[in-house]
């Protein structure tokens, strides 16, 4: 025990990593670090290795942005996939989103942000700058803003739409309306106006 | 001593919100009744959270909230008006934007104060509806007056002397307008046109309306909105997030018909 009655130095020092990560609160970092203590050494070497090998191994997408361990990474070096098409999203975990739905088949741009002019992230803060240069090289026929679907998600659809626009290239967006399931009941007026102009024949 | 019921209801505009967690949000909100107050709403952030829409910033929303041990906790949530008008336009947002901003720093948490929700509630309808964004001005001046900061625009805000039609001083040190002889002590302030005297002045008596139907220059604008952002700087003692963003709009390309994105592709 260390002095003071602490745990020892190794495992404080753990837990106070631990506690560091986003959602993990000083109990849930105390009974993560005595799991560690717990497990067999080589699961323990497991997890420290894949933690480093994170830091070393992954890189940017020097091209579009996303996370990769390969420049260019797999979407942008696969020539099956149309390169005059763009989907721009928020954060690299959007991409796996779109790609389990199976339906597309272009490009991606990562921001690796969003506007959030209250909190101070303006335009300087995300990879818009990026995504502009891109298109001024050429080859790119269409933008298609995959933002979230909020107030700061629709100003960074509209900020890249009026900074892209001039070259000629159509900006588009997803379409906003009900997700599968949703109860109409709950629905607010402005989700549920954009639902009925985006309505569709059965 | 009766115990505080454990819900409650609340009736407010969303100024802001903060995202923690996974799922969940916390957000600020600016009501008539208890001023500005605080809550977080759990798995908001999932798409099918029932109260995702209606807690959006810049909406206008009835809610019911449950008393938590430290932050109160959003249980339901009704939309009352939208302001749809506002997400449609970059520009527009960003005014709306500014007003909640400025609201929600010169408020504190739950402190009532009189006739800033239906400005505030007032300037976003109307700037919704299409209002020139020089209604922001009107909406500064105003908030300035709520929270304590009235400006002299009478006289001289230092000697009291009856101010001549001419270009007038406008010192956030000195408080109002400065005449000519008293410039020396004003510390610092920018300069304001005959006209822009005028609209300052109009604006303490006019309603949003009359305010938004003021036809202004682009030249009287900036001037208009470079006086009022060193007011707000001064008293608020740093310069709103929204001033920069709004300068980096500046920047932008002018606005094209399909920029709301409503084209429907084929």
């Amino acid at each position: 025990m260390a002095e003071g009655g602490g745990p020892p130095e190794p495992i404080a020092r753990l837990i106070e990593a631990f506690h560091r990560l986003p959602g993990v609160g000083p109990k849930s970092a105390q009974r993560l670090a005595y799991h560690v203590l717990r497990v067999p050494e080589q699961e323990a070497a497991a997890l420290a290795t894949a933690i480093l090998d994170v830091k070393h191994r992954i890189i940017l997408c020097a091209t579009c942005l996303n996370i990769t361990e390969t420049d260019p990474c797999g979407y942008c070096s696969d020539s099956r996939r149309d390169a005059s098409l763009i989907c721009v999203v928020e954060q690299a975990l959007d991409i796996l989103s779109i790609e389990r739905t199976g339906a597309f088949k272009g490009r991606y741009h990562v921001l690796h942000g969003i506007l959030n002019p209250m909190e101070g992230i303006g335009p300087d803060d995300i990879r818009v700058r990026e995504l502009l240069t891109r298109v001024q090289v050429g080859g790119v026929a269409e933008i298609i803003m995959a933002t979230n679907p909020s107030l700061e998600g629709e100003a960074t659809s509209m900020y890249i739409s009026r900074l892209i626009g001039p070259l000629g290239v159509r900006v588009t967006r997803l379409a906003r309306g009900l997700p599968s399931g949703a109860d109409l009941e709950y629905t607010d007026d402005l989700t549920l106006a954009r639902a009925l102009e985006g309505r569709q024949a059965v | 001593m009766a115990e505080r019921p454990r819900v409650y209801r609340a009736e407010g505009i969303v100024l802001r919100r903060r995202n923690i967690g996974e799922a969940d949000s916390i957000f600020t909100v600016f009501s008539d009744e208890i001023g500005k107050f605080e809550g977080i709403a759990k798995g908001v952030r999932k798409a099918r959270s029932h109260m995702r829409g209606h807690l959006e910033p810049l909406t206008h929303s009835r809610m019911l909230l449950a008393r938590g041990r430290s932050l109160d906790v959003f249980t339901q949530a009704e939309t009352v008006q939208s302001f749809r008008g506002l997400r449609d336009d970059l520009d527009r947002t960003a005014a709306g934007l500014a007003c909640a901003e400025l609201v929600d720093r010169f408020t504190a948490i739950h402190v009532e104060q009189p006739g800033l929700f239906a400005l505030l509630s007032a300037v976003l309808e109307a700037i919704a509806a299409g209002a020139p964004l020089h209604l922001v001005r009107f909406f500064e001046l105003h908030l300035l007056t709520m929270t304590g900061y009235e400006l002299h625009l009478d006289g001289c805000a230092l000697c009291g002397a009856r101010l001549p039609e001419a270009e007038t001083l406008l010192s956030a040190d000195a408080g109002g307008l400065v005449c000519l002889a008293c410039r020396g002590q004003a510390g610092g302030g920018r300069i304001l046109s005959v006209r822009g005297v005028k609209v300052v002045r109009y604006a303490r008596t006019a309603t949003p309306g009359q305010f938004a139907a003021l036809t202004i220059s682009s030249g009287l604008a900036h001037e208009l909105e470079a006086a009022m952002r060193d007011l707000v700087r001064h008293f608020l003692e740093r310069e709103p997030h929204m001033g920069r963003y709004i300068d980096d709009l500046a920047r932008l390309p002018a606005a094209h018909p399909s920029e709301n994105g409503d084209e429907a592709v084929q």
